[in-house]
């Protein structure tokens, strides 16, 4: 198992030498809430990145075209489209605001020239179209150029209208709006590999909708009990099997994974499997049952493991195994004797998610003070990098970080108590093909690429 | 970085999280709450467990001064996985005039009233968690070799620091059950499945059945018995058992309502207060002066339907006060603000709406808590918060889910 901390970087072999790239977003040390990014996707070809952030905004970011004429711009992502996907509202009904920020966005896979995106707030999923428009119609008959209407009875002569070229424009339409189906939080949305529908989690229901459909949507999992006071555990993510369309899990506040299989039943209460790592009684704690608390669930490409990403440790399972995972990495152990002090500062609440590299070799995961942790599956080797401004320079490598423990602190360590708890990476996206890896510090994306590629 | 982890600092931290969810853009956080309240019982659990063996320890301090030279026993409770500090938490706060306990009648009702009150969480948290046996975990001499085994053998059962989990498949050993000693009547454990509605007995018949909680373990598992015989293990074997139900102390009892925003069913079920801390007010109806015990008259049964055209103002969960959060009848508590809504002057702070809604939903006053000046007329001062926080305390075991005001 991978020790806590971070190792060397060294050259060669599997490992990655990642450099700087890009950085999206402001500079300045005031952070406006909104433009905290809150969730981070690659399509399923990697050349579009999506990132949405609190104040219900999504930004894509389109990956240029390698050019001869200028060498230095390779595979840059810039900005395609922008839009504003949800607003604040207001629930009358319950006194409650639905805050506007992005939860989720997940790509559908590319069927036409346009592209397809759910993206999701606490309340409501909206299908949107992001299509090109390059070319625009001119010499319409019955109007104007600007678009005013022509008199008909000054028009005289009858033409046909022609296409002209026009500055690529990008529009984002929503085509679906998928309301009033979660009573809770919405937490998770999964595209299935039929790609004809979804699923949208909250924290006691799970939903499956038919992309076409939006007055309608299927209930498969329900957790809720009768009484309210008997609650014990929350959905907290959920996810579709890659391959099998039938098959997808959950993942609860207890740190269990449910495995359910459509096909058994309608309501898939009962779990086909049941994946759960027996607790460390040595462990225990006033907040053992915060820091078991799965925050994120994803499937390997392969569909043959899964990742579970809980406080303070990623662990991969397989399928095949419920009784405990194979692999278990410590992101940042060291934070274990201070749960009390997050618990105050609320950040033991902090939901990190974690992501796959295409070829399932390498996981990564996010830290606090913008550190992020990968994890190589194969060399067992394990790195912590830092994303700041202070390494942006274009393809400078990135040096491995370390956190001292204890003892004396070497030279370029950073002690556990100057570590930056407001700075924290929670969203990270690893490209589906490519060794180019998206990573959301606060209101800035940062965009690493292997050096090798 | 430093903090204080002692179980009373924990806790009024974590009711303030949950006051202040409620104010939070976006609605109360299911999620958070949730584990805040897994927080509170843990903290609970240890403060209990101290309290208790801090009583007993000047029970046994006192029975041995009469009898030979005093025996010094080292109560430190010691859990598995606690840091060293939270085993050497401050002198207990003992409610309610701290020497009073250290004459032996009374702390001995304390005890026994602590004890019951523990009982009656543990077995809470066993139809809960459907776990066939306690985990008792009785108080340990800190490291506690076999001499203090023998010590031990004296102890009735007290605080589980371990909060129960899903049983045997999370690895955490079965403690044993063995018949408590004399001041203990040996019970039956109500029923199985209503679990948190327990406090009043006639109650649970009116309480619905829960579903099978995730994971779908037959029901059947919640109404094996407790005393399931299993090695004892290390941490200490649990003596004691239930109290029958009907000598639990509902005499001060107050309500939480829950209104169920998917089905509109209004819930409300009774806490119960340990009654030492009742009755060190001299208002505490149980006690005979002032109104009749609210307990008594709080059959109101679980389950209500609500229906959407009575009453608008009651819809959102902020005010269920008109709906019972209040004992009928009662006069309110006099140490905290037992606030009747209707007490709440609507033109009062925005502070005290957000209190209201809170004391409603909690149905205790714990204004003490939050940072809100207590009027003085009408409580004892070096009362307030402490009671409030013993109330609170005393109370977790019906609305440990506090999220439930949703």
């Amino acid at each position: 198992m991978a020790g806590a901390g971070g190792g060397g970087c060294p050259a060669g072999g599997n490992d990655f030498q990642w450099c700087f790239s890009q950085v999206k977003g402001a500079i300045d040390e005031d952070v406006a809430e909104a433009d905290i990014i809150s969730t981070v996707e690659f399509n399923y070809s990697g050349d579009l990145l999506a990132t949405g952030d609190k104040g219900g905004r999504v930004v894509i970011f389109q990956r240029e075209q390698e050019n001869k004429s200028r060498p230095h711009s390779r595979g840059e992502y810039n900005v395609y489209s922008t839009f504003q996907s949800h607003e604040p509202e207001f629930d009358y009904l319950k006194s409650l605001e639905i805050e506007e920020k992005i939860n989720k966005i997940r790509w559908l896979p590319q069927q036409n020239a346009a592209h397809f995106l759910l993206s999701t707030n606490d309340k409501t999923i909206k299908l949107w179209k992001i299509s090109e428009r390059d070319k625009r119609a001119e010499g319409y008959n019955l109007k104007d150029e600007d678009g005013r209407l022509r008199d008909p009875f000054r028009i005289t002569a009858l033409r046909v209208p022609i296409l002209k070229p026009m500055d690529l424009m990008v529009e984002a339409s929503p085509r679906r709006i998928f309301a009033n189906a979660h009573t809770y939080h919405i937490n998770s949305i999964s595209v299935n590999s039929d790609h004809e529908t979804y699923l949208s989690a909250d924290d006691l229901r799970i939903n499956l909708w038919h992309l076409e459909i939006t007055d309608r949507s299927f209930n498969i999992v329900d957790i809720k009990p009768a009484n309210m006071e008997e609650l014990t555990e929350v959905i907290t993510a959920a996810e579709f099997h890659p391959h099998q369309c039938n098959v997808f899990v959950y993942s609860s506040s207890k740190g269990t994974i449910r495995l359910c299989d459509m096909r058994s039943s309608a309501l898939c209460d009962r779990h086909s499997k049941f994946f759960e790592e027996p607790e460390d009684p040595s462990s225990r704690s006033f907040f053992s049952e915060i820091i078991s608390s799965i925050s994120d669930v994803k499937f390997s490409h392969s569909g043959r493991y899964m990742m579970t990403r809980d406080y303070l440790s990623v662990k991969v399972w397989d399928l095949n195994m419920e009784s405990r995972p194979v692999e278990t990495h410590q992101v940042h152990e060291y934070l274990r004797s201070k749960l009390c002090s997050l618990y105050e500062n609320d950040c033991i609440f902090d939901k990190f998610e974690c992501c796959w590299n295409g070829s399932d070799s390498a996981i990564m995961t996010g830290s606090y003070n913008n550190f992020f942790r990968m994890f190589d599956r194969n060399t067992r080797r394990d790195v912590t990098l830092e994303a700041s401004r202070e390494n942006s320079k274009p393809r400078a490598s990135l040096k491995p970080r370390k956190v001292c423990t204890g003892g004396k602190r070497k030279k370029d360590e950073i002690s556990v108590d100057s570590l930056d708890f407001n700075k924290k990476i929670l969203h990270t996206a690893w490209h589906p093909v490519e060794n180019i890896i998206a990573v959301a510090a606060t209101n800035n994306l940062y965009i690493f690429q292997d050096k090798i590629n | 970085m430093e903090c204080a982890l002692d179980a009373q600092s924990l806790i009024s931290i974590s009711l303030r999280k949950i006051h202040s969810s409620r104010t939070q853009r976006g609605g109360i956080k299911l999620h958070k709450n949730l584990l805040v309240s897994y927080v509170l019982r843990n903290a609970r659990q240890l403060y209990l467990s101290e309290r208790y063996a801090e009583l007993y320890r000047r029970q046994q301090q006192q029975q041995q001064q009469q009898q030979q030279p005093p025996h010094h026993q080292h109560l430190a409770y010691a859990a598995p996985g606690m840091p060293a500090s939270a085993a050497d938490f401050g002198p207990l706060q003992l409610g309610g005039g701290g020497d009073a306990e250290a004459r032996e009648p009374v702390a001995r009702h304390q005890l026994h009233q602590l004890h019951q009150l523990h009982q009656l969480h543990l077995q809470q948290q066993l139809h809960q968690h459907q776990h066939p046996a306690p985990r008792g975990c009785a108080v340990t001499a800190a490291g506690a070799p076999a001499g203090g085994a023998g010590a031990l053998s004296e102890l009735p059962g007290c605080a589980a620091l371990q909060p129960p989990h899903g049983a045997p498949h999370r690895g955490q050993p079965l403690e044993s059950l063995q018949p408590g000693p004399a001041p203990l009547p040996l019970p039956l454990p109500p029923p199985a499945p209503a679990a948190l509605c327990l406090r009043d007995p006639r109650a649970s018949a009116a309480c619905s059945a829960p579903s099978a909680p995730p994971g779908a373990t037959p029901p059947a598992a919640a109404a094996s018995p407790p005393a399931s015989p299993a090695p004892a293990s290390s941490p200490g074997f649990y003596r004691g058992a239930y109290p029958a139900p009907l000598d639990f102390g509902v005499h001060c009892s107050s309500q939480t309502t829950v209104l169920d925003l998917d089905t509109h069913v209004v819930t409300t079920v009774e806490n119960g207060y340990l009654h030492q801390d009742c009755c060190a007010s001299a208002h505490c109806p149980c006690c005979g002066q002032g109104a009749p015990g609210p307990g008594l008259a709080s059959t109101t049964g679980c389950k209500r339907k609500y229906y959407p055209g009575q009453e608008e103002e009651d819809e959102d969960e902020e005010d269920p006060g008109d709906l019972g959060a209040e004992p009928p009848g009662g006069a309110p508590f006099a140490p905290c603000k037992r606030a009747r809504f209707e007490d709440f002057c609507p033109d009062s702070s925005p502070d005290a709406s957000n209190i209201s809604n809170l004391i409603s939903i909690f149905g205790s006053g714990f204004s003490g808590l939050v940072s809100r000046q207590p009027d003085s007329s009408e409580q004892p001062p070096p009362l307030n918060g402490q009671l409030c926080a013993k109330q609170a305390l005393a109370s977790l075991g019906a609305w440990t889910r506090a999220i439930v005001a949703f």
